[in-house]
């Protein structure tokens, strides 16, 4: 069985370590940043391998359009660091993201065609403003849904061959992800890596890094980072609790509560570019509206609720995946109240899937009533 | 538009007000009424029927006078409106408003520290917890604060056979 060592470096010391095997074995490296601490980290550190060894490696960045702007900034300053050592690969193409603010835009296009005039900024003259890969092979996941951010990563990766791609992932971030990619080493005897297509590889250099490492190491090499890790401090938030996140999608309500404190300008630009946003702005903490906390006063019980949010469910051409999918699923507060959220917050993809159980409290009732 | 003034008997809120101010922004906004005295008047209609101007405008402005000043007389201006007019009022007057920037309040929380002001001063006049101001007042930003952070130890997967594994 698999079982965590520890051995006698520190995770700085181990993480150069990783980074310059990778570069012994890989030609062709190409670094995933986001704009986040993690991967700003991470590249500095690729970076710097590349530059001793006089190497030049891809810095990729899949731009959704609605960011922060502070992201953007944090874009240029990494894309700039080692420009003797950086391949910018900046895509700025079409692609769907789910917008989980709005009931009639359950989608938005980024970069999409023909609305340059309310996108959030232009593109960037040196951008990959169109796919680099034919539309034969193109592959999409799901259909329904249409070209999304993961298709977008997976046909950029599989345009490449014999690639290691790295990914600032750490274990105490994301442990489930962090399971399921250390199963199989996807290289040698390496476990931080998984094995992609055409010989290509996604390496975890980062995997054991905990926050304040990763701060520490921004502390001690001077590097710049997002100012909405300051912001999010300074409005109280919890170390844990700070990450930069999407502007748009089911988990981000928070950060669109916050958007007008921290970049007025953007929300600004956002409130033209997508309907439902001022919403998510109003109610985005407010347990009603968006989350299916407390259950509106005109209605008895869950399920009522939830017949009455599929009856009035305004886009008629996703209405049925929710119909077909709750018709699987049991008929209990405890479900229709999960449905419910789902409904609201225009989740057809089913990515707050829902726990299909027998409701607890009624089970409890049931245990009691025996006993009495 | 005139103000007038009127016992404060004679005003009552509406049944309609969806704004909520929790408890630490009612104590600022004591202070503030102390601090820069009462320099909007409570927005009314007059309610013929029952003699009584009723809050279109203003109720916790009005809780605080009545209830935590003990004020007998209120500065009131009375508006025509009809219910659905009232209600709309309502909601422009509470939903019409700004919110800080946080890069702007730690500049200002700043310049109240180079202008000689205590943080307990300063928690106390802008109706801040402390905590707040101590990390409004920190301009060197998250980073600073893991300069001294020793690294984590490193750690790998290993496959171990289970009877390997002994009390360590």
């Amino acid at each position: 069985m698999l079982k965590q060592i520890y051995i006698d470096r520190d995770v700085l010391t181990a993480a150069r370590e990783r980074i310059s095997m990778i570069f012994d074995d890989f030609e062709n490296i190409i670094v995933s940043i986001s704009g986040g601490k993690d991967s700003t980290t991470l590249a500095h550190l690729a970076l710097t391998e590349a530059h001793k060894r006089n190497r030049r490696i891809g810095i990729f960045f899949l731009d959704e359009e609605v960011v922060y702007d502070s992201t953007i900034k944090q874009i240029e300053y990494v894309m700039s660091l080692y420009p003797e050592n950086t391949i910018p690969l900046w895509f700025q193409i079409e692609f769907h993201l789910t917008n989980a603010t709005s009931l009639t835009e359950g989608q938005l296009i980024c970069w999409e065609a023909g609305k340059h005039k309310i996108w959030m900024r232009p593109k960037k003259p040196f951008a990959i403003q169109h796919k680099p890969w034919s539309k034969e092979k193109e592959t999409i996941r799901d259909k329904n849904k249409g070209f999304g951010f993961y298709d977008a990563l997976e046909n950029f990766q599989n345009s490449k061959h014999n690639t290691a791609f790295l990914i600032g992932l750490r274990a105490t971030e994301s442990p489930n992800r962090w399971r399921a990619v250390s199963k199989n080493p996807g290289h040698k005897d390496w476990y931080w890596t998984t094995k992609l297509k055409n010989g290509n590889i996604a390496a975890y250099p980062l995997y054991d890094w905990n926050f304040h490492d990763v701060w520490r190491y921004i502390y001690d090499n001077k590097l710049r980072y997002s100012k909405i890790y300051d912001y999010m401090w300074r409005k109280g938030m919890s170390f844990q609790e700070i990450r930069v996140s999407s502007l748009i999608h089911e988990k981000s309500f928070k950060a669109l509560v916050e958007l007008p404190e921290f970049e007025p300008k953007t929300y600004d630009r956002l409130l033209r570019r997508i309907n439902g946003i001022s919403i998510g702005h109003i109610y985005g903490k407010d347990n009603k509206a968006m989350r299916a906390r407390k259950l509106p006063k005109n209605f008895k019980n869950w399920m009522e609720y939830r017949d009455f949010l599929l009856k009035t469910y305004p886009d008629e051409t996703k209405k049925w995946i929710f119909e077909k999918r709750f018709a699987k699923q049991l008929n209990n507060n405890y479900v229709a109240r999960q449905q419910c959220r789902q409904l609201i917050l225009n989740d057809y993809e089913n990515n707050l899937p829902i726990d299909n159980q027998p409701d607890p409290r009624e089970e409890k009732i049931k245990k009691w009533r025996e006993l009495l | 538009m005139n103000v007038i003034l009127v016992p404060i008997d004679q005003v009552m809120a509406n049944n309609y007000n969806p704004n909520n101010v929790p408890r630490n922004n009612m104590i600022l906004l004591e202070r503030s009424i102390l601090d820069n005295g009462f320099c909007f008047p409570i927005v009314t209609i007059y309610d013929e029927e029952i003699d009584k101007y009723i809050i279109v405008d203003g109720f916790h402005r009005y809780t605080i006078l009545k209830d935590w000043l003990q004020a007998k007389e209120i500065p009131i201006v009375v508006l025509k409106h009809d219910i659905k007019k009232r209600m709309a009022a309502t909601v422009q007057f509470n939903r019409a408003r700004g919110v800080h920037q946080v890069e702007l309040m730690s500049d200002l929380v700043q310049t109240l520290v180079e202008q000689g002001a205590t943080d307990e001063e300063i928690a106390q006049h802008l109706g801040m917890e402390l905590e707040e101001v101590y990390r409004l007042k920190q301009i060197t930003g998250i980073a600073e604060l893991f300069k001294n952070q020793p690294y984590s130890k490193s750690w790998i997967m290993m496959d171990v056979k289970e009877e390997d594994i002994h009390d360590e």
